[in-house]
């Protein structure tokens, strides 16, 4: 039983930050149509931002936000005016043909400018286990979990309570009316890949003290996010909140009870069967679209 | 003699490689209703686009009170009393009522008092106060569209453009559509429509305005337009003979 506990804990803790960057994915999706096939490798870099801060001598909280600074300006600003903005014009599968290009070039760049071998990271949040009548919990999952879960609910909290965030929701839910009552939809896009790369770097440092920096890291991570942005729904947040979180449990359990061998078989035997008996994901609404 | 309040000349505009409008020109008079008719693909709604800065005026010019506005963007129209009301629904349907409300005064200038605005709207439609906390998309369609309506309705607009306001309607919601343009018009709001119902808004209507293939065919009193027989035989369904008899 305690076991068990320890195991949805692990879970819950994971799946926060699946829900993290499947949050950011779903983002990006409803405000510009990008679907964004680099968001693991996204969720990897950041911590080789901060690595190289930490290798120049600066103290871990300055190089969290130099990690931060970063990546809001390498995959938030960059990523938009030099890849999305150009390829959009083109349509929305070519720029997600390039996104995965970006991928492999970002995976390929960390490699060879980095190092191919797993570096440890350093926890931010306080590790160590609880005894809790006689049995060992991790304080770093559930640190993990709710500095996640905070963060999604200040995220929440801006896009509903304030009027840039409403400004925001008005894009991506109607841009053509957004526009026509002069909401400035440019910035509001550009907005929200800026909240996708702060989400994907907060991943990135809350992830790899678990899993380890390494430039492969986003491959897995990449398709739990987009998996779990499906079964939630494509088109809504707390979609991405439920996906991610489900996905995290799924996949822990499943690793413990049936197998560790089967165990990546999990998510997407859950991503079949959403797309099979409830294509519009579990909270999702179904979209009309003109072809 | 009055100014018109919008003044719209020899407008050329498209999609694309395609011309839409060639060369569209009409004036719209203060305090009045003008109905926009004309058959599919005439251009109506392409006019509105081009007055409201969401399609690019190739040539011609477009004045509002006397501003060129021709291209400027919605913001700045929005600010100077210019609002338009798409055909479709045209709400955030994850935000609440109230949500979508405000989101009308964006363009607002700084000494606007916009929750004053508000509570002036929500006082004309009742509805929208009793389901504010609603989100959008849980509206009928009537609902949906008094709240477009009262949206525009806050930055206190001396012209309105509403495109297809009954389409997708019940009798009765067309009806109170049909009033609220009556009441703004009493108000001295200048109302520009266009209407699939052509009869019934002309009826209202002050002016008309036939468009074809782009250009201004005719512009004239409503009510002249609605006893035209070459009108009646093309937009109106050829039945004004029977009616009268």
């Amino acid at each position: 039983m305690m076991n068990f506990i320890n195991l949805l804990m692990a879970g819950l803790a994971t799946g926060a930050i699946y829900a993290l960057v499947a949050i950011g994915f779903t983002l990006l999706w409803q405000t510009s149509q990008t679907i964004n096939f680099a968001q693991g490798e996204f969720v990897m870099v950041p911590a080789f931002f901060v690595l190289a801060a930490l290798n120049v001598g600066m103290p871990l909280p300055l190089a969290l936000l130099v990690g931060l600074a970063l990546s809001m300006l390498v995959l938030g600003v960059l990523f938009k005016r030099l890849l999305v903005d150009p390829m959009l014009r083109h349509g929305v599968l070519p720029l997600a043909i390039c996104t995965m290009a970006l991928s492999i070039f970002l995976k390929e760049t960390v490699k060879e400018v980095y190092s191919a071998e797993a570096s440890p990271f350093p926890s931010f949040l306080p590790g160590g286990n609880l005894n809790l009548l006689g049995a060992t919990i991790s304080i770093q999952s559930i640190s993990i979990f709710v500095f996640a879960i905070c963060a999604v609910v200040a995220l929440q909290t801006f896009l509903t309570k304030t009027s840039t965030g409403r400004q925001m929701q008005a894009t991506a839910q109607n841009p053509y009316v957004a526009k026509l009552l002069g909401v400035p939809v440019e910035r509001m896009i550009m907005y929200t890949f800026l909240i996708n790369a702060a989400l994907v770097a907060l991943a990135s440092f809350l992830i790899s003290p678990v899993y380890l920096a390494k430039f492969s890291a986003g491959e897995t991570l990449g398709l739990a996010a987009f998996i779990a942005a499906i079964v939630g729904g494509f088109n809504q947040i707390r979609g991405a909140i439920v996906g991610g979180l489900l996905l995290g449990v799924i996949d822990n359990l499943a690793a413990a009870y049936i197998s560790t061998q089967y165990r990546g078989a999990v998510p997407l035997f859950l991503l079949i069967a959403v797309i099979l008996f409830r294509p519009q994901g579990l909270m999702g609404r179904a979209e009309e679209r003109t072809v | 003699m009055t100014q018109p309040v919008l003044s719209v000349r020899d407008i050329v505009a498209g999609y694309g490689e395609m011309t839409i409008l060639n060369g569209t020109t009409f004036d719209v008079m203060p305090g009045t209703i003008t109905t926009v008719i004309g058959p599919n693909g005439a251009g109506k709604s392409t006019v509105f686009k081009t007055i409201f800065g969401m399609l690019k005026a190739r040539t011609g010019s477009i004045h509002f009170k006397g501003t060129d506005i021709t291209n400027a963007p919605p913001r700045k129209l929005l600010a100077l009393g210019l609002c338009y009301v798409p055909q479709g629904r045209n709400i955030f349907p994850e935000l609440n009522v109230l949500s979508n409300l405000e989101l009308g005064g964006i363009a607002a200038s700084a000494d606007v008092n916009i929750p004053q605005r508000i509570e002036a709207v929500l006082e004309r439609f009742p509805v929208l106060r009793r389901k504010g906390q609603q989100q959008a998309g849980t509206l009928s369609g009537g609902e949906q569209k008094l709240l477009e309506i009262a949206r525009s309705l806050l930055l206190d607009p001396q012209l309105m453009l509403i495109d297809e306001p009954s389409i997708g309607l019940s009798p009765m919601m067309v009806q109170e559509v049909f009033s609220i343009i009556k009441e703004l018009r009493a108000k001295g709001v200048s109302v520009l429509m266009i209407e699939q119902n052509a009869r019934s808004a002309l009826e209202i209507s002050d002016d008309g305005l036939v468009l074809e293939l782009g250009r201004t065919r005719m512009q004239d009193r409503a009510q002249t337009l609605l006893n035209d027989p070459r009108v009646g035989q093309l937009f109106l369904g050829g039945v004004i003979e029977e009616k009268s008899a």
